[in-house]
């Protein structure tokens, strides 16, 4: 604790596929507060883990300069970070997250898709992975051996999670797989063997080792399935995050350099994220609500969420500039094309989304790049949570069939929202594509410094938490979200709003509209909402009450479009209500 | 920050990295020159292989299926050959799959691998070995006029560049692939379209040059002998105009034209290299800052593939069409149109 006591200023490097970014953390003296932190000054550069550079620290160390031009002060010499800080130079410590090492390819084999496949799956969407194919012999009566075989030869894959049987259960079929494994582990030259993770029936551990131990490296985990009716993903998760730590952070080229400048180990973006869900979930301390967080980065799509204490973090594989050309291959470019509020062939669709995967680094600069931009955030948004709710267990939270859970703030993050021109887009794009339900508080990591600041956590807590307080989530405003069916135009709810100075404003929320009422940023409102008996606003059906809200760049939204939001079939008429959204939040 | 660069340079030396796909063998020496058809290192790719169930097939216990084989280990057999049979009256056979060698066997199954294919690489480009590994390729250095590419099919060739429309707008259409085109390296200025794609390969290119391709013809093009490649990625916009002058100013000349890319992960560029018999050029230096004066290219619409230099670095924000603020330059593109541009849209010309 004494050590921890000196700590005055904190450097945060968070290298991202495409940016690596600097955040300086600052101590202030807070008057009666007594200490807090800051962030005082951050820089911006592409990432170098690739050629030419083939150096993270090329990069990290061009922010740095940009860094000492911003504060005017000396933090790189002698071909190193200064730490400890001397007097006015240097920082007292370093931490790095990474999201730019490529995610580990994953081969997973197993038998049943909707059983011990599902939470291979499942599991191997806790870490940077792409999962490059599943083997099963689904629908065949005979073992496509052959098949199996050449597909891993071919792909050599960096880990093959094996699963498949219930603990005492199938046999022949899993050993059927794994000899399909070793035969293809065999012909791959001794460096390019895949190491294999089994999560399978516990009775067959020996024999699979025994099998394929002198061929390539065997893991042995809990089964992911062990019973018909239960689902263990903890210990094949925590097996695939080492592995992405061990072989592809801590040897990214650069990363040896940065480990010695830092005071903690290298940490996953996506795990720094979602500390800060958590962090928030124990603040607002809810427990008929959850809190979610999204972080939609170049290359993944990150979903974190904490319902009832229990945490969960799930990484699409996905995100805006690598990945939308894969999603249109799997759902057509029609998904895409309907959030569009001018007309686009889908040629020209498809050549913006090569365009931006060939140069992720790029802004739109034309309206109707950015409209494309926004559409891909929206189906990149939906797919992740799409993938991540089945992962969660929320308990006693209110949730309305195939709707989000209550969750309560939802914290949005990531060059792909953050980035948006008007904050009222960001908001819209949440809300079109998440689809809360109830009553939510919108907070926009206007700086992306939310995973610095999980990062910071594990150092020095107090640090991340005070300067998370002072400002670094700014709140878009709090959203109100009926639920339920009535006729476009019809009264869905009424609602007062009593303003801290004593004004007051009386308003109707009609099906079909989105509204927004003023609600300036950090002011505060006593809601009195009184829904229709038909309608749900988080308090049950037909139920209103008292609720405190807090203002934010936006306002107030009222988001009576209804859940699931249907978008006109009719192309015009789409393109038309679109345009109103857009001028309902803003332009 | 850094603004990524694209080299499109008269003369210059380059090093241009010779890979093979996995380890194998060198063919050349450190120090040694070498002609672009010469094959600098060679490797075997995998083979295709079958695993035959003989147990299964000829419907016996595994322990027994010993009895039945006709081959040994290391024998080559042909597609059809009886690998196994249980003789008497409806007796039942295992044939070969494949053509192929028998690679092992056990648990009542034979493995099958056939003949290993052999894959060369040629230096592509004519110069001096400057790097030579033991197995996995070489690196060579070359002079010439260098254009680092958009986008490629991954084919790569080496044949006489011709230069077949008037202006970077203008597309290549059937008309301008006549008998002359037959060996050479087309420069077009926009895109083609499939018709002019059956046209080249009709009368036997050896490769396109163009601005950009739509991507219906991905597929297609990937699936070329000959190396397609673009200056501005996928694109139907005209060809910048700073590749089309070098291009132009190199009609009629011996081309390298390398299609080979990777996304995401390691990023190899596809590239145009013409060799000049020339010593001592520089390389070209990726720290060359951006001042006034420094050519540029714009990357995103509305003014994609659009060159010019810079007229102007404002030291506050520039607002952009979709309203978003951001630091940025003022460009000169010619003809007195100057547009502002955020450094992220801009690539370094060097």
């Amino acid at each position: 604790m004494a050590e921890e006591r000196t700590i005055e200023s904190i450097l945060v490097a968070d290298c991202g596929t495409v940016f690596t970014k600097l955040l300086l953390l600052e101590s202030v003296e807070g008057g009666t507060a007594g200490q807090s932190y800051r962030f005082v000054a951050q820089a911006e550069t592409l990432t170098t883990i690739n050629p030419p550079w083939n150096d993270l620290t090329v990069g990290v160390v061009n922010a740095l300069e940009e860094l000492e031009q911003v504060t005017g002060r000396r933090l790189y010499g002698a071909g190193r970070l200064i730490t400890p800080r001397h007097g006015l130079e240097g920082v007292d410590a370093f931490v790095v997250i990474l999201s730019a090492p490529e995610p580990l390819s994953l081969v997973i084999a197993g038998l049943v898709r909707e059983m011990s496949l599902e939470s291979a799956r499942r599991a191997a969407s806790g870490t940077y992975t792409t999962i490059k194919t599943i083997l099963s012999r689904e629908g065949s009566l005979n073992s496509p051996q052959t098949t199996w075989s050449r597909t891993v030869r071919d792909i050599a894959p960096d880990v093959v999670l094996l699963v498949g049987g219930v603990d005492g259960g199938a046999r022949r079929p899993v050993m059927e797989l794994a000899d399909a494994i070793a035969l293809a582990a065999s012909m791959l030259e001794r460096d390019q063997r895949p190491v294999v993770l089994y999560a399978g029936n516990a009775e067959l551990r020996p024999q699979i080792t025994k099998l394929m131990g002198d061929i390539t490296h065997v893991e042995v985990v809990d089964n992911v399935h062990p019973t018909v009716a239960t689902e263990h993903l903890g210990p094949a998760q925590t097996a695939l995050e080492q592995y992405y730590i061990d072989e592809r952070m801590n040897a990214a080229p650069g990363a040896e350099t940065l480990l010695a400048w830092s005071r903690l180990p290298l940490l996953p973006t996506a795990t720094a994220f979602s500390r800060v869900v958590n962090y928030l979930c124990r603040r607002e301390g809810n427990t008929d609500r959850g809190v979610l967080g999204i972080d939609v980065g170049a290359a993944t799509t990150t979903v974190a969420a904490s319902f009832e204490d229990r945490s969960y973090v799930t990484i699409y594989d996905k995100g805006i500039a690598y990945g939308p050309l894969e999603w249109v291959r799997e759902h057509g470019a029609a998904p895409l094309l309907q959030w569009l509020p001018e007309e686009m062939e889908e040629e020209e669709l498809l050549m913006l989304l090569h365009n931006r995967e060939l140069r992720p680094w790029t802004v739109p600069q034309d309206p109707r790049e950015l409209w494309v931009e926004q559409a891909v955030v929206r189906e990149m948004l939906r797919s992740a949570v799409d993938m991540a709710r089945p992962t969660w267990d929320a308990g006693k939270i209110n949730a309305i069939p195939g709707m989000l859970p209550g969750v309560d703030p939802i914290l949005i993050s990531g060059g792909g929202l953050v980035h948006m021109p008007r904050p009222g887009q960001a908001l819209l794009i949440t809300l079109d594509s998440l689809q809360p339900t109830g009553i939510s508080t919108i907070l926009l990591d206007i700086n992306r410094a939310a995973p610095a600041l999980g990062a910071v956590a594990g150092l020095k807590p107090l640090a991340a938490a005070s300067a998370m307080e002072s400002g670094t989530l700014i709140s878009l405003g709090t959203v109100i979200s009926p639920v339920g069916k009535a006729r476009p135009g019809e009264v869905v709810m009424k609602m007062r709003i009593v303003y801290q100075d004593g004004g007051s404003l009386n308003v109707e929320a009609r099906y079909g509209d989105m509204e927004i009422w003023p609600l300036l940023p950090g002011q505060k409102a006593t809601l009195e909402l009184r829904p229709n008996r038909r309608f749900d606003v988080g308090l049950g059906l037909g139920r209103g009450g008292k609720v405190q809200a807090i203002g934010g760049l936006v306002g107030l939204v009222v988001d009576a479009r209804g859940r699931p939001l249907v978008l006109p079939e009719d192309p015009d008429r789409r393109r038309r209500v679109l345009h109103g959204w857009i001028w309902d939040v803003g332009g | 920050m850094f603004i990524p660069y694209s080299v499109v340079n008269p003369l210059i030396t380059v090093r241009i990295p010779r890979r093979l796909p996995r380890p194998g063998e060198v063919l050349v020496r450190l120090g040694e020159t070498v002609e672009p058809a010469r094959i600098v290192a060679q490797t075997v790719e995998p083979a295709d292989f079958c695993i035959v169930d003989v147990a299964r097939e000829l419907n016996v216990p595994v322990k027994k299926v010993k009895a039945y084989l006709k081959v040994e280990r290391g024998a080559t057999v042909s597609e059809g050959d009886v690998l196994a049979s249980r003789g008497g009256l409806g007796g039942q056979v295992a044939r070969a799959p494949i053509n192929g060698a028998i690679m092992g066997s056990g648990r009542g199954r034979l493995l099958l691998e056939a003949e290993p294919q052999t894959v060369q690489i040629a230096a592509l480009v004519p110069g001096l070995v400057v790097e030579a590994s033991a197995t996995d390729g070489v690196v060579i250095e070359s002079t010439g006029a260098f254009m680092q590419m958009g986008w490629g099919n991954g084919k790569e060739a080496f044949g006489v560049l011709r230069v077949v429309v008037r202006a970077p707008r203008h597309p290549i259409r059937t008309k301008h692939i006549d008998a002359a085109a037959q060996g050479a390296i087309l420069v077009g200025g926009s895109h083609f379209d499939e018709e002019t794609l059956e046209q080249a390969i009709a009368m036997q290119v050896r490769g396109i040059i163009v601005g950009g391709i739509p991507p219906s013809m991905i597929p297609r093009l990937e699936a070329l002998e000959f190396p397609v490649v673009t200056t501005e990625g996928i694109s139907m916009a005209p060809m910048s105009q700073a590749f089309f002058d070098l291009l132009r100013s190199l009609d009629g000349r011996e081309v390298s034209v390398s299609g080979r890319m990777r996304h995401r992960w390691g990023t190899e560029r596809p590239y145009v290299m013409v060799p000049m018999p020339a010593r001592g050029a520089a390389p070209v230096n990726p720290e060359t800052p951006l001042v006034v004066g420094s050519r540029v290219r714009v990357l995103r619409g509305p003014y994609t593939g659009a060159s010019g230099v810079v007229s102007d670095i404002p030291k506050g924000l520039i607002q952009l069409e979709t309203g978003a603020r951001l630091p940025g330059v003022q460009v000169d593109l010619g003809g007195k149109e100057f547009v502002l541009v955020p450094f992220a849209n801009l690539e370094r010309l060097l």
